[in-house]
């Protein structure tokens, strides 16, 4: 028998730390408490961190174990963000940790005060009482990150500072007693760098977007995200070159440069920024057009240290004109598809370029899971298709897209799959379709009837494609999903809400990798990741492949999934050397 | 007391449409058939052969069948030296039936390799085994147009790629059997379907894929109806009739009026059982219809089968871009590389094959006959899976199988020689398999 507490740990289990429930991507609000209180503690995702160290007995209840339970309302918002890119629940793990905690206090069990520590009343003189803890139940929702190569480490303080000037003050004040530091954003690094035994110190409150309407840019805060800036930015008719929507801007920027399917047009890393101002490891500041500023393209294989902290960015603004739109193109072979994307980047065709692997077109459009299994099969075993590359445009290059000739999903098709999407995986008239005799592959997709027929057959409606969803979540989804946006290919794209789909089934580690435009080149190594994701019974597949450099290079993302299945733990807080735990 | 006929008929394309049928008709007949073809998809050569046995329901014939996994583009049938000198010990005869049957223009180089590039070490192998008789299965379209008699080719005018290869199959069979001084025969079948007394097939092409896409597009509507008020049904006047019958406007283009030359398999297996009985070097045989159905007939048929109106057919230039409403667009899709067959003028010589045995007439396809092989074809939900599918049965929409389903020649891997064999160990006949 599954009890509750057993569902809410499962659930809690299955968090991958991808923060959706930290921006407001579908309009419902964002958890008020972490709004208020800025600690991912008080966001759904650190609450079922919490609730889970709780029930494994990792962490006592303390003080602000009682205030993270007593502030949520169990307004159902996390509900309803979550289960739209997951298909979790949360508020069951909300309702298990209130609980849990209304237990131990019914019972008259004590609370946890935190440790008396004078250093962290010197850091409380920096960023206010309010703003610095080394209470456990915050620290360990600081503590792990479901990466499978992520060590986890409890940290001895969280530090949330507002202004660059407190950033500074804290680097002397750690670098004066030897404490490491890492800074976080928003929670989920591959490779666990946002862990940490000493501070761990979260940027959250500084949220600042300022528009230079001047310089065609926007200067924003190390705790902006990249939902909230694309989404000012749209408002005021330009489009920024982001990261998944809840990545913070700064952090993704210097960490991992900006790789998104506009990157065909806009470039990466430093392409998309004109400044970027930190805080040296010392205190002092400097920007990236100072003379004497460190080069953030010097590479050591070793690795280097940190220079600093970015406290902000100047970020480029790039037009929109009212005419974009986009079109998938479907290919029987990987080669096809890269020889395609590269003519499209050789002749500037195209705002953005992807060609995707029908693992990662499925699981995106895909309202659940079981869906985005059936959208596969449909797509990969029906229709023969390999993958398809993602071009957007302006009417000039939808324009040229056509002249090229090749067999397309226009952007009124795919309304009509994206919302016909249930019927998809029982139509035996796509086998039909795919067996068309035509000279060229998908040739079917040329008449202007497909299009037409398809809405007969699959019936594209809202309200159906939600019907998988609990019954409550209904009515929400189904308004949401009749919003244009849903179904929009440049939309989804500029916003990115349901990449995070990628991970609903099982963490995702994806391979990212620059490698030049050669099909040859690129089937060997896809070849080679698969074979040795097989040799560990690994799922994966090919995430997607963007052309950069007008089609010369191109970035390619490459995905195993996997599921945790050792349990990392500590042997002590504040030391927290961590090993397996024994199976 | 009349001996008992001991030849051994080595048969390609076994596990094809025809060539199964034709399996299944030796094995009844007593013949003891060496099935020459290769795995695929894992499945072994002779584990697919027993699939089929099962189909036909003389599975407890199996002793009578041999396999032997070979690859017809490579030398010796890319056998060892002991394995091709036992099956030269075994054959008397061949029957060569694999065949790429797609038409397409892209599928130009797999179509010539299995269809041309594979006859010399087939017909080598005739040589070798000093086979009595090589008999090769043709088509009846490779005469071109005009009158199609039952000599060697003349026309050098082909529909398609398919056609073409078979044709140049002919010219090479004829060429290379005189050389090495093989008898041989070549026997041209029209379109054939499934078995008209029975209805059953193991393959849901040609006429059964018309007619399943036909019912596929009606269902697509009639879930508009049913789901959504026939939203996009009204846009181009398809609706439920008052009799229930689904008004579906579909204009078919063809050139010309014309007729459908369709034979059942059992008629094809009864004839080509008489050509083995009975041959005669340098023959060719129509296995064709004199009566065949015109397409409105057919398209009669299908209303009737599938509870429509509104089938039409247009005879021209074709819609000569007009507009065209979806269905009408998808299905004239599908029918353009069948069109040469639609519209068919051309009468087949049926001399020779008259001459087997008095009477020897296709059956006619009656609306009966088609009603009784849809209704199998249902129930075998097209060879789908998901129906009363029997072992053996392929789906018309199985991706690559539907055109190219008795292809036998394709690039065996050669280490799979040999494998799988239950055979006894007689060391030289390793590779082949006899069914138990």
């Amino acid at each position: 028998m599954v009890t509750k507490v057993d569902e809410a740990l499962s659930i809690a289990g299955n968090c991958r730390h991808y923060a959706m429930c930290k921006v407001d991507f579908l309009g419902t609000g964002v958890c008020a408490s972490g709004i208020e209180r800025g600690y991912v503690s008080f966001y759904p995702e650190g609450r079922m961190d919490l609730y889970a160290a709780l029930a494994k007995g990792k962490v006592p209840v303390t003080e602000k174990c009682v205030e993270i339970a007593q502030s949520c309302d169990l307004c159902g918002k996390c509900d309803y963000q979550c289960c739209f890119v997951t298909g979790l629940r949360p508020t069951r793990v909300m309702e298990a940790l209130k609980s849990h905690v209304a237990r131990h206090l019914a019972a008259g069990k004590p609370v946890a005060q935190a440790d008396a520590d004078p250093f962290l009343q010197s850091i409380r003189r920096i960023v206010g009482d309010e703003w610095a803890t080394n209470d456990r139940a915050i620290a360990v929702t600081y503590s792990h990150d479901p990466s499978p190569l992520a060590v986890p480490a409890l940290p001895r303080y969280v530090i949330m500072p507002g202004t660059r000037q407190e950033i500074s003050s804290l680097l002397k004040l750690l670098g004066s007693a030897g404490i490491p530091w890492v800074v976080r954003g928003n929670g989920t690094n591959l490779m666990g760098f946002e862990l940490c035994e000493g501070a761990v110190i979260d940027l959250n409150r500084m949220k600042e977007i300022e528009f230079d309407e001047k310089s065609w840019s926007v200067r924003v805060g190390p705790g902006v995200a990249a939902f909230e800036l694309q989404r000012e930015a749209a408002q005021r008719g330009y489009r920024v070159n982001v990261a998944e929507p809840a990545a913070l801007v700064c952090g993704t920027m210097m960490c991992a440069g900006i790789v998104s399917l506009f990157s065909t047009a806009y470039g990466s890393c430093a392409d998309n920024y004109i400044d970027a101002e930190f805080v040296h490891t010392d205190g002092s500041f400097f920007s990236l057009n100072k003379k004497n500023a460190p080069s953030l393209f010097a590479f050591d294989r070793a690795g280097a240290a940190s220079p600093g902290v970015c406290s902000s960015l100047r970020v480029k603004r790039r037009p929109m004109t009212g005419d974009e739109s986009g079109a998938l193109v479907p290919f029987d072979s990987l080669e096809k598809a890269v020889d395609f994307s590269r003519d499209c980047a050789m002749r500037r065709i195209g705002l953005a370029i992807g060609i995707l692997g029908p693992e990662y077109l499925s699981s995106f459009m895909s309202p659940t899971q079981r869906t985005a299994v059936e959208v596969k099969d449909a797509l990969a075993r029906k229709l023969g298709i390999v993958c398809m590359v993602l071009v957007l445009g302006d009417r000039y290059a939808m324009a040229s897209l056509k002249e090229m000739g090749h067999p397309m999903i226009g952007q009124d098709l795919f309304k009509v799959l994206s919302l016909g999407l249930p019927s998809l995986g029982t139509a035996d008239w796509l086998e039909f379709i795919a067996g068309l005799p035509e000279e060229e592959p998908f040739g079917y997709l040329k008449g202007g009837g497909f299009t037409d027929l398809a809405e007969a057959a699959l019936c594209p409606s809202a309200s159906r494609l939600v019907r998988d969803f609990d019954p409550d979540l209904r009515p929400l989804y189904e308004e949401i999903y009749s919003r244009p946006d849903l179904t929009d290919l440049v939309w989804l794209n500029m916003f990115r809400i349901t990449s995070s789909r990628i991970g609903r089934e099982k963490q995702f580690f994806p391979f990212l990798m620059y490698l030049p435009l050669d099909h040859t080149l690129i089937d060997d190594v896809c070849t080679g990741l698969g074979s040795i994701a097989l040799r560990y019974a690994l799922k994966n597949d090919l995430g997607f492949i963007t052309p950069v450099d007008g089609g010369k290079r191109c970035v390619l993302e490459y995905d195993y999934f996997l599921t945790r299945t050792t349990e990392m733990k500590w042997t002590g807080y504040g030391r927290p050397r961590l090993r397996p735990a024994p199976r | 007391m009349r001996q008992r006929d001991a030849r051994v008929f080595a048969l390609t394309g076994a596990t094809g449409f025809l060539g199964s049928h034709l399996m299944d008709a030796l094995i009844r007949k007593g013949r003891s058939p060496m099935i020459l073809g290769r795995r695929r998809e894992g499945m072994s050569l002779a584990d697919r052969v027993a699939a089929l046995l099962a189909w036909f329901d003389v599975e407890d014939r199996g002793a009578l069948v041999e396999t032997a996994e070979v690859d017809l583009l490579e030398p010796r049938l890319g056998l060892e030296r002991h394995q091709y000198d036992a099956l030269c010990g075994k054959v008397s005869e061949i029957i060569h039936c694999a065949s790429d049957t797609r038409f397409s223009e892209r599928s130009r180089r797999e179509a010539t390799e299995s269809n041309v590039h594979a006859l010399p070490g087939i017909i080598r192998l005739a040589k070798d085994s000093r086979a009595r008789y090589f008999h090769y299965v043709s088509t009846a379209y490779v005469s071109g147009p005009g009158p199609a008699p039952e000599a060697p080719i003349v026309s050098r005018t082909f529909s398609n790629v398919y056609e073409e290869t078979k044709a140049e199959a002919e010219r090479q069979v004829a060429a290379r059997c005189s050389l090495q001084a093989t008898p041989f025969t070549i026997v041209r079948p029209s379109i054939v379907y499934g078995d008209s007394v029975t209805g059953r097939s193991n393959r849901f092409n040609a006429l059964h894929y018309h007619v399943r896409a036909l019912g596929l597009i009606r269902d697509i509507y009639l879930n508009d109806i049913s789901q959504r008020g026939g939203r996009k049904s009204r846009e181009i006047d398809i609706h439920l009739d008052a009799d229930g019958i689904l008004h579906l406007p579909l204009r078919i283009f063809l050139v010309r009026r014309g007729h459908v030359n369709l034979i059942p398999v059992d008629y094809f297996v009864a004839v080509m059982l008489s050509v083995l009985e009975s041959p005669r070097s340098g023959r060719i045989y129509h296995i064709t219809s004199d009566a065949p159905r015109t397409t409105e007939e057919l398209a009669a048929y299908c209303e009737r089968f599938l509870g429509i109106r509104g089938i039409e057919m247009v005879y021209g230039e074709g819609p000569n871009g007009g507009v065209q409403n979806p269905p009408e667009e998808i299905f004239n899709k599908l029918v353009r590389p069948y069109l040469p067959y639609l519209s068919d003028t051309r009468s087949f010589d049926r001399t020779n094959t008259k001459s087997l045995a008095t009477g020897f007439s296709a059956p006619d396809l009656t609306y009966d006959v088609f009603e009784r092989c849809m209704r199998y074809a249902v129930r075998a939900d097209w060879g789908n899976g998901n129906g009363k599918r029997d072992a053996g049965v392929s789906g018309a929409s199985d991706r690559g199988e539907r055109e190219k389903e008795e292809t036998e020649n394709g690039s065996v891997e050669r280490s799979s020689i040999g494998r799988n064999h239950s055979y006894e160990n007689r060391g030289a006949e390793k590779g082949m398999r006899r069914h138990r």
